[in-house]
């Protein structure tokens, strides 16, 4: 009697786990391009963050428009870092 | 009909305006929008563990998913020290998932392309990181802004550079997250504007652009949703797990 009832949750299970199966394999295709999303906003965020960081220590000490300028460039060291480090990150995943 | 492709993200007032000391609090579409995410989150957790079956029916096995799949992402990015923040990050994933998806269906409003609303999660989670390394290791959580192996000249460059680093994941965190979102949202708009003024005989091609792109939309709600849970992970990793 359960023997029917019991082939019948297996199949279900087994046929839902090759579904997952392509699914996987899709979901990584599209993360191809969420990778290139982080990398991009990484890089641009440190940018950002370091010449505001800038901008206020240079209203601070009143020395326009040096700070903004160096800080400028760390900030962009720091996006690179940081792309690196998201890469590494990636490569590791794989 | 609406023509502005930006005009889906405005946020206007439901019901009475309140004002508490000066602060507006007043209950817009945009929080009508949260607590229907909330809703049918809790909804759908409270089907999905009803039934405690050996065999899980649909919803269950659902539900079920979600579980592992969360967990098994803290446990790979922020190892066994990391499992008892699972309710944040599954709270966390699951709200900003859900905010994504709600905001698919037609004539909804997506919170998640609202800057603030990104940002807000963000800091918060960048703040309570924080806390957390400063709690676990004192001020030697202080040395991950000093990497090892570098020569004495050049250590304050490199702080400087670190500490910026450190500061701008917040801000990459929700822009990211943001960013998607609302470009998405505008492009489907466009396409969607494009099909009315070409009409019956040009329609068309735009048309299965924005069936396509509906499909994409949904792909990156998605990922974008595991993208904010998973740096959440790797965040609290550096927290926990010093020099890792």
């Amino acid at each position: 009697m359960t023997i029917p009832e019991d082939f019948k949750t297996r199949l279900k299970i087994a046929k839902s786990k090759i579904k997952k199966e392509v699914q996987d394999l899709d979901e990584k295709k599209g993360s191809f391009m969420g990778n290139a999303f982080k990398l991009g906003t990484e890089l641009v965020a440190a940018v950002a963050v370091g010449t505001i960081i800038g901008f206020i220590l240079d209203s601070w000490f009143d020395t326009k428009p040096w700070l903004i300028i160096i800080f400028f460039f760390l900030g962009a060291a720091a996006g690179i870092l940081n792309v690196i480090r998201a890469a590494k990150r990636m490569q590791k995943e794989d | 009909m609406a023509s502005n492709p930006m005009q889906q993200f405005t946020v206007h007032k439901i019901g009475p305006e309140i004002k508490i000391a000066g602060i507006d609090l007043s209950f817009t579409n945009a929080s009508l929008f949260m607590v229907i995410s909330a809703s049918v989150i809790l909804l759908f957790l409270f089907l999905g563990s009803k039934e405690k079956k050996i065999i899980p029916n649909k919803i269950q096995l659902i539900a079920e998913m979600f579980y592992t799949f969360v967990a098994k992402m803290i446990s790979d990015t922020a190892g066994s020290k990391a499992k008892p923040y699972f309710p944040f990050i599954f709270s966390l994933f699951m709200f900003v998932l859900f905010c994504n998806m709600v905001g698919m269906l037609p004539y909804s409003f997506t919170v998640t392309s609202h800057i603030i609303v990104t940002l807000i999660m963000a800091l918060f989670i960048f703040i309570a990181v924080t806390i957390i390394g400063f709690l676990k290791h004192g001020f030697k959580y202080l040395s991950i802004f000093v990497p090892s192996g570098v020569p004495a000249v050049l250590l304050p460059l490199i702080t400087v550079i670190e500490i910026i680093s450190y500061l701008s994941r917040p801000v990459s965190l929700s822009v990211r997250l943001f960013a998607n979102m609302m470009a998405g949202h505008t492009m489907l708009k466009v396409f969607g504007g494009f099909v009315v003024s070409l009409g019956v005989l040009g329609g068309w091609l735009p048309l299965s652009f924005s069936v396509a792109l509906t499909g994409l939309e949904i792909l990156v709600a998605f990922l974008q949703a595991y993208v904010f849970a998973i740096l959440t992970c790797i965040y609290l990793n550096d927290a926990l797990n010093l020099h890792h």
